[in-house]
């Protein structure tokens, strides 16, 4: 039985077993891609690369069976490194979206995708908290906002952008219909978020406009006691006072209000706070404050006593930190004549970084992923892209002038979506991995990424751009390789349908794929 | 197409159902439909046990299969390395252009002809060399490669079906004996053609004189050879003979006192002159050029042991091989009856594997002997991938019975019973003289049950490669042997312990096992007298390129690059000398002619950022770019990474498309840095030895040639080899001729008789075709900042 050190561990082990193993018996996990346990090694990601110190190799643990007085190590920086540059390197030929562009374009990032797809399968209750998980306004949004999303939505490179905005707008009015089934109930709404880290401290929100009533949405949301002050009589700021009427309904804008009021957030109207002294008394009543007053007193946002600039009050990147530890300013104090959707997405971000603060962890905002992209289309890609979509024009609604969509309309225009986000956005090992080892799509330039195809069967769809060639379905079902070197790809022998390849190895394929090559059609 | 599946049903009856038949079955399938028709595919899986998954994966790995049907003749363009260096990309263009092939067309719009890119042809002394079905056209220019077409097509027409027959001649005493080379560089040389004629005109004479087929004389670059030997008379040898001058020659020395035609070596047959003295010289002192050195100096430093009795032996008459001591050390170890003792005489003689990577023989075996599992399995590796070499192939082909002596001793050394031989598919008389071989062994007795009534058992089975470099490497040849796609393993475990079907396998490489006969005739020390360091004994090199004298050489380890290529070699045509050398293909590296003195030794290279390779080597001269010669082996390396591991499948294809651009004067700043990098990724986490040393090539020449690299980064090609890099155009040496103007395919010049000609270089597509006419050698050929007035060869 041989006897190895890991990692200054020492350890005996039955002959035959791998590194990677032996590591795992110690209780220290490694990165896999092309490993299937059961199935002999493969060896073709190398991400599990570990330094064998006696003979200075780096060596794939998955396929490296121990050997007597070996000694690894598998956590240096060279050893990160490498597997970095792995990373880096699949990338380099990876032709996929993690995100699709409409979401990675909308300033809330909102998922519009499984929005759609929600819409489509009738899922309107799921579909609200979709759009509510990043925009504390949709039913006001979706019919002020002037939709960049839609600018960038793939659907338009083949005839017209799915209406995205009338499809959040028409999820939102039928969550906020008085007779809807599932009406947003407080409870509801809590559930569907993160607890607060502490819920008994209370946050002072000055200003109630788009961005704060969004701040407080989500702080309230979490279980945080919100007061929010402002100096008019109503809430709403500049939804109230500035965006025209025709456009945005006053009942449209107290109903989304009332949402908010009922999560227990207490309006505080005709209330003026003075940058010195009325933010003194909030400070000592307060544990957090959010600054979000707007500009409705011209250039006046240099009073407030935190650093600021010639154009707002200063704020960090990400986590809107004014230069006062307790205050998170957001909206047009710090940046004049924005998008109300900006305003909505910064008071997101500040529940969130006041929510790291307040519990104690490192303030850093919404958390970042990994975001491959395909950027520009490639001729023929939109006809793969196609290929699952409807090839109908664009829904208009029925009804005069600024209605909505009927269900069945809704669902008309949903099925146009050509679902450009990664179904395994969410579970995808080689986006994980490229988040842990800071992994880069732009480092191996030069590049010419592979066309990006699409085969979809009843139930799976294939993408063999974002395939890295790690064999497992090779070996679990009837898929090839095909062709050599840079060309090889996964694919079904003699041009046959993609069901029958997979046969009865379908799910076992979709489960073990570590990418979105292999996904299920429907949301996990 | 019913009953034409009945050759599936054929193949399947006579390979098996086994999945480890399927690259016999499909190489069959081809050979009949010259493509694979998926019906035919399709057949196969319902008759076997071959999944499509299987079918498919194998058919699309290997480049000898094709899946659309092709046209009425195959040409194959070498695009090996020493075809590379003499410009077969212009080859390749003029074909294309003269058949009209459109972009991504292989195929003319009339069926006629399919246009292939092979990876050497294995006649590298011939380059630039194309092969149309079995007849290989060699020393081509642009302009002379529409004539081979002509001349193909009129042979068609005349339905002479060039064949092969190696009938071992009978030899009597008393005979006059006339040698002709019938190695791969003859038989492309036209050897056959001439061998018909000397046979038609020895039967017309009625003379009393054999004619007599020798494997590689080494003298490649001359070929056809025709040596004859009369009666006590000294050998006299004739190099490029024609077909028409065969009956000639024959005459001469059946009817003295004739007059005879002496051919003079030279490309142009113009030039051939006409001898009127009786004396022959012997073949030691035989100038074969005025400007070559006698060719005893060609072979002065040489030591032949792998290629023993070059140039004498009849390939397949296994009792002249006897005659020259062939089979006595097979003999005397059977005798002897210990097989230990051999395992030990061989790794006393300090043999280290030939195939590339020099790993001792003797451990190898010692380790494949002790394995515990049984049975254990041979595997001679004849796959020979890299695209600027030809050893194996020459041993194959002049040596089979040699070879084989060394696979039946190994094998009794090791206690084994069954062996392979793996040969590539595209050397077809090496698989045809093998074939031959083996048959004649079996029948007497040197091989199968009890051989030579020892009491041990052998039985060796061909298989044929299918067109893949990687398969060279030694888990993916037995993933190949056992029906699979040729993508390697981890190792360990290595083949020595757990190989084919997981059973302890030998592998070795064909010149290691050529050399075995030799160290146990003559013993280990006379082995391990020559040489240097721990690299012993001899290496067989291919030598090509630009040099004088290319061939099949073998050395004494130790010999300088140097003394190879001017004394052996003969220098280079061009008389700046040699620039640098190629050592190595793929895997290896350019060594500069200011290392020259480096002896080849594996440590000495390897020190010079160079490998010992298999023995390809390539001389290069001042019209080859480094950078032009770096992109082209990391295309080769990038086609032929089998795709498995991420360090070589993607990181071969980044690191070509930075050489691409600098090619093109695309070059980014910072992109030499840049190649270095993914140079350390790609070499330090591949899986096997092709990712491993695929960067050699890149560094080899940054860093010796990094100048080179800045210049084609500042949009210069100084060797005037980069075709973007380069612009043509007409000096005021032009005659008016409008010879030029005439040839250009694309009219990039208009002909403007008696005045000095323009060249539009918007049109131009750099073909070199009016360099090539010009009568006063007024077109010449510039690149920003490079003087114009280079000639490049
Ligand atoms: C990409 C690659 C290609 C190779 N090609 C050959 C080959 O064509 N012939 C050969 O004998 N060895 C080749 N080798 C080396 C073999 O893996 C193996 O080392 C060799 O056959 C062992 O025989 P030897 O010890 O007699 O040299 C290759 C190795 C690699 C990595
Ligand atoms: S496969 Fe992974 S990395 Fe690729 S697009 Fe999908 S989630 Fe992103
Ligand atoms: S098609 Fe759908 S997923 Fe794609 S960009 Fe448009 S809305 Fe977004
Ligand atoms: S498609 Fe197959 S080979 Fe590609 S990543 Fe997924 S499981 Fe691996
Ligand atoms: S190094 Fe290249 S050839 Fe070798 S296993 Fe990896 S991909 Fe295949
Ligand atoms: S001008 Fe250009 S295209 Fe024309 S013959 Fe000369 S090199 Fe060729
Ligand atoms: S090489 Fe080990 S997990 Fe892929
Ligand atoms: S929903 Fe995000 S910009 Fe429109
Ligand atoms: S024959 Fe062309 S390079 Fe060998």
């Amino acid at each position: 039985m041989p006897q190895l050190t890991i990692n200054g561990r020492s350890v005996t082990v039955e002959n035959g077993v791998t590194v990677l193993e032996a590591a795992r018996g110690l209780g220290i996990t490694l990165p896999t891609l092309c490993h299937l346990p059961g199935k002999p090694a493969f060896t073709s990601c190398m991400i599990c690369v570990v330094k064998n110190e006696v003979t200075g190799r780096l060596i794939p643990s998955c396929s490296a069976p121990v050997m007597e007085g070996m000694v690894i190590t598998t956590d240096s920086d060279e050893v990160r490194q490498e597997r970095k540059k792995i990373l880096d390197l699949l990338l380099s030929e990876h032709s996929g979206d993690c995100e699709a562009p409409c979401t990675t374009t909308c300033p809330a990032r909102m998922d519009i995708p499984l929005m759609i797809r929600q819409i489509a399968g009738g899922q309107l209750k799921e579909a609200y908290e979709t759009v509510t998980d990043r925009i504390a306004l949709p039913a006001v949004l979706g019919r002020i906002c002037p939709a960049p999303c839609e600018k960038a939505c793939r659907r338009g490179h083949h005839d017209a952008p799915v209406s995205i905005c009338l499809l959040k707008r028409f999820a939102a009015d039928e969550a906020l219909k008085v007779d809807a089934d599932v009406p947003p109930s407080p409870e509801g709404l809590r559930r569907t978020s993160r607890a607060a880290s502490a819920p008994d401290k209370r946050i002072a929100i000055i200003g109630a406009g788009p961005a704060g009533l969004a701040a407080a949405f989500y702080l309230a949301r979490s279980g945080y006691a919100c007061t929010v002050l402002d100096e008019h009589e109503a809430p709403g700021g500049q939804l109230r006072y500035r965006v025209a009427r025709d456009k945005l309904p006053m009942d449209v804008l107290d109903r989304e209000i009332d949402v908010i009021r009922k999560l227990g957030v207490l309006f505080q109207m005709n209330t003026r706070i003075e940058p010195g002294a009325g933010i003194q008394r909030l400070k000592a009543n307060y544990d957090a404050i959010v600054l979000t007053p707007g500009r409705t007193h011209g250039d006046s946002w240099h009073l407030w006593p935190v650093e600021s600039d010639g154009r707002g009050v200063k704020v960090e990147t990400g986590t809107f930190r004014t230069s006062d530890p307790m205050i998170f300013a957001g909206g047009e104090v710090v940046h004049a004549g924005q998008m109300s959707v900006r305003a909505v997405a910064h008071g997101k971000s500040i529940a969130c970084a006041i929510d790291q603060w307040l519990g104690g962890r490192p303030v850093v905002g919404l958390e970042k992923s990994f975001e491959s992209r395909l950027g520009q289309l490639k001729e023929g890609e939109i006809g793969e892209m196609m290929k699952d979509a409807d090839p109908g024009t664009r829904v208009e609604p029925e009804g005069e002038h600024g209605a909505g969509y009927s269900t069945d309309k809704a669902v008309q225009e949903s099925r146009r979506c050509l679902q450009c986000d990664c179904r395994k956005a969410k579970h995808c090992k080689l986006r994980d991995l490229s988040v842990e080892y800071g992994a880069s799509q732009k480092v191996f330039t030069g590049s010419s990424r592979t066309k990006f195809v699409k085969t979809v069967s009843p139930q799976v769809i294939f993408e063999p751009g974002k395939c890295i060639k790690c064999g497992i379905c090779v070996r679990l079902s009837g898929l090839a390789f095909l062709g050599r070197g840079y060309e090889t790809v996964v694919g079904v022998p003699f041009g046959d349908s993609l069901k029958s390849a997979l046969g009865s190895a379908a799910a076992d394929c979709v489960r073990n794929c570590p990418t979105g090559a292999l996904a299920w059609k429907a949301d996990a | 197409m019913s009953e034409d599946l009945q050759c599936v049903d054929e193949a399947v009856a006579e390979f098996g159902r086994d999945a480890s038949a399927v690259i016999p079955i499909l190489q069959r399938l081809q050979q009949r439909y010259r493509y694979l028709p998926e019906a035919a595919l399709r057949r196969v899986c319902e008759l076997t046990e071959i999944t499509p998954a299987a079918i498919a994966g194998v058919s699309t790995f290997y480049s000898q299969f094709r899946h659309k049907p092709v046209g009425r003749h195959i040409i194959s363009i070498c695009h090996g390395t020493a075809c590379h260096v003499k410009g077969s990309e212009l080859i390749q263009d003029a074909l294309a252009r003269d058949l009209k092939l459109g972009e991504g067309e292989d195929t003319d719009s009339n069926g006629v002809f399919t246009l292939e890119r092979v990876a050497c042809l294995g006649c590298c002394t011939l380059a630039p060399v194309i092969k149309i079905d079995d007849i290989t056209y060699g020393h081509l220019t642009s302009q002379t490669v529409s004539r081979a077409l002509h001349d193909f097509l009129e042979l068609e027409k005349r339905g002479i079906v060039p064949e092969r027959h190696d009938r071992t001649a009978a030899k009597g005493a008393g005979l006059a004996e006339i040698r002709i080379g019938v190695g791969s560089c003859c038989e492309a040389g036209g050897s056959q053609s001439v061998r018909r004629e000397l046979e038609a005109e020895v039967k017309r004479l009625g003379a009393a004189a054999v004619i007599k087929p020798v494997g590689c004389v080494g003298m490649c670059h001359q070929t056809p050879l025709v040596q004859i030997i009369t009666g006590g008379g000294e050998p006299v040898t004739y190099a490029k003979v024609r077909a028409e001058e065969a009956a000639r020659i024959v005459r001469r020395h059946l009817k003295p006192g004739g007059i005879v035609r002496r051919i003079r070596a030279g490309v142009d047959t113009v030039l051939e002159h006409l001898l009127t003295d009786d004396t022959w010289e012997p073949v030691s002192r035989y100038a074969l050029d005025v400007r070559d050195a006698p060719v005893c100096s060609f072979l002065g430093k040489q030591k032949r042991i792998a290629s023993e009795w070059c140039g004498d032996l009849d390939p397949l008459d296994i009792t002249e091989y006897a005659a020259h001591g062939g089979w006595t050390a097979l003999k005397a170890c059977l005798k002897a009856g210990q097989p230990e003792q051999i395992v030990e005489e061989v790794t006393r003689s300090g043999l280290r594997g030939r195939g590339g990577a020099g790993f001792p023989t003797g451990r190898k075996w010692a380790v494949v002997r002790a394995a515990p599992g049984s049975p254990k399995y041979l595997v001679c590796n004849g796959d020979e991938g890299d695209p600027g070499a030809f050893m194996d192939r020459m041993l194959l082909e002049s040596f089979p019975y040699r070879v084989l002596e060394g696979i039946v001793i190994s094998a009794y050394a090791m206690g084994i019973h069954e062996g392979f031989l793996y040969i590539r598919a595209e050397y077809p008389l090496a698989l045809q003289r093998i074939r031959a071989a083996l048959a004649r062994m079996e029948s007497d007795g040197l091989l199968g049950s009890s051989l030579l009534g020892s009491g041990f058992d052998l039985t060796l089975k061909i298989v044929e490669g299918a067109g893949a470099f990687v398969s060279g490497e030694e888990t993916a040849l037995l993933a190949s042997i056992e029906g699979q796609r040729a993508m390697p393993k981890f190792r360990p475990p290595y083949p020595a312990e757990s190989g084919l079907w997981g059973k302890p396998t030998a592998i070795n490489n064909v010149e290691t096992l050529a050399m075995v006969p030799w160290i146990l005739r003559n013993g280990a020390g006379a082995f391990q007298e020559m040489g240097a360091g721990s690299s012993r004994g001899t290496k067989v090199f291919s030598l090509a390129g630009k040099v004088v004298r290319g061939g099949l050489i073998e050395v004494p380890m130790g010999i300088s690059v140097r003394d190879i290529v001017n004394e052996i070699g003969g220098g280079t045509p061009d008389e700046r000398g040699f620039k640098a050398v190629q050592i190595g293909g793929p895997s290896g590296g350019c060594l500069p002619a200011s290392l020259g003195n480096t002896p080849v030794t594996y440590e000495s290279l390897a020190a010079e950022g160079c490998i010992m390779g298999s023995g390809g080597l390539v001389v290069l001269d001042h019209s080859d770019c480094m950078v032009d010669l770096a992109r082209y082996f990391m295309t080769f390396t990038q086609h032929e990474s089998c795709g498995k591991c991420t360090p070589c499948r993607v990181g071969t294809k980044r690191m070509l498309e930075i050489l691409e651009r600098l090619c093109e004067g695309r070059g980014v700043k910072g992109d030499i840095e840049r190649l270095e990098e993914f140079a350390r990724t790609t070499a330090g986490g591949s899986l096997c030895g092709l990712g491993k040393t695929a960067a050699n090539p890149v560094l080899s020449t940054i860093r010796h040639f990094r100048d080179e690299y800045q210049a084609h980064l500042e949009g210069r090609c100084p060797a005037l080899k980069c075709r973007k890099l380069v612009a043509y155009t007409i000096t005021e040496d032009c005659i008016g001729c409008t010879k030029c103007a005439q040839i250009c395919p694309v009219e990039a010049i208009t002909p403007a008789p008696y005045r000095k000609h323009e060249i539009q270089q918007d049109k131009c597509t750099k073909c070199d075709s009016c360099r090539q006419v010009c009568p006063s050698n007024a077109v010449v050929l510039g690149s920003p900042g490079v003087s114009v007035d280079k000639e490049v060869g």
